[in-house]
């Protein structure tokens, strides 16, 4: 029965139950998978996430688990919150660009009397900083 | 130095605390919350392996940044940071989209006024199709940050992992490490 252990159990050298927490999320052909939230988290501490979780939302699970362990393996220093900084880096500048845009229509249209052709343009909203936990941004320093 | 109280890790792991202890820099007796988080969700001798694996002047960054994604798994279990990701990928989406419309309007703006004698005024910049948005952006191309990575599969296949290699990569291109976020 060697060839039906879910990743996991191959991985961990056990007999793989009917029940294993793992098996529908970790299958054998996959074993990068497990192995790398294996690496960071711990299998016991995977499975312990995955019990505590309803049936339908643990795929969801198991595979932000594995996105996050990617990024912790790849970059151990930031892990996957180097891409929050990024996209938070990136959002900062359309929005410098889109006022600077904006400041742009609001004065070509001023100077050519267009003001009345053209409807105004919906003022961007200012895209509060993503608060994960409550946390406060400046709890988190990357400096 | 004899007497020292132990750090936030060996309180919890209820053991002594060594000189040379790895976690005494960064977890603190003072702030036993922090480490417990961490613990719960990685556990103490995956960050031990993780830190000892680091130089030393990249440590604290790793356990901030280890300490966030524990309270965003904790407070998100299915999604942890991979919501916040999600979130903001959408809203970099939203900002695109607004900038193309007020990067046409003003190329509308620009045309009525070189054209002024005749009339335009049935353009409605809002309509203007702009199939290839690409001039918009110039050098802000946002495209790698289109959420083909967030698209995994639940278990399956290792296409995610390739294209999240591809993305993950040119995001790191980018990188702002070092830049406080808190403006």
């Amino acid at each position: 029965m060697n060839s039906s252990r879910c990743a996991a159990c191959r991985h961990l050298r056990r007999r793989c139950p009917s029940d294993c927490i793992f098996s529908p999320y970790f299958p054998s052909h996959d074993s990068k998978r497990f192995r790398c939230v294996h690496k960071i988290y711990g299998a016991s501490n995977v499975a312990k996430m995955l019990q505590e979780l309803p049936a339908d939302r643990r795929a969801e699970a198991a595979d932000s688990l594995y996105y996050e362990a990617y990024c912790r393996l790849k970059d151990p220093v930031y892990g996957c919150v180097g891409t929050i900084t990024i996209l938070c880096q990136q959002i900062h500048n359309a929005q410098c660009q889109l006022a600077t845009t904006q400041a742009e229509i609001a004065s070509l249209s001023a100077h050519s009397g267009l003001q009345n052709q053209y409807p105004a343009t919906p003022t961007f909203n200012l895209i509060d900083q993503y608060d994960v936990a409550s946390a406060n941004w400046s709890d988190f320093n990357l400096q | 130095m004899g007497g020292n109280s132990p750090c936030a890790s060996c309180k919890l792991l209820r053991r002594r605390c060594a000189k040379d202890c790895i976690f005494a820099p960064y977890f603190p007796s003072d702030d036993p919350h922090k480490f417990a988080i961490v613990h719960k969700v990685f556990g103490a001798s995956n960050i031990s392996k993780m830190l000892q694996e680091l130089q030393v002047h990249q440590r604290a960054d790793a356990v901030s940044s280890l300490v966030y994604e524990a309270n965003a798994r904790v407070r998100d279990p299915v999604y942890g940071c991979v919501g916040a990701i999600s979130y903001l990928q959408n809203q970099v989406s939203q900002l695109q989209m607004q900038l193309a419309v007020a990067q046409a309007e003003i190329l509308c703006i620009q045309m009525q006024q070189q054209d002024e004698p005749n009339n335009y005024s049935n353009i409605n910049p809002l309509l203007v199709e702009a199939d290839d948005k690409s001039f918009l952006f110039q050098n802000n191309n946002y495209n790698h940050l289109m959420p083909q990575y967030l698209n995994f599969t639940s278990s399956n296949n290792d296409s995610f992992s390739n294209s999240n290699n591809v993305i993950y990569e040119s995001l790191k291109k980018e990188s702002y490490f070092g830049h406080d976020m808190v403006s």
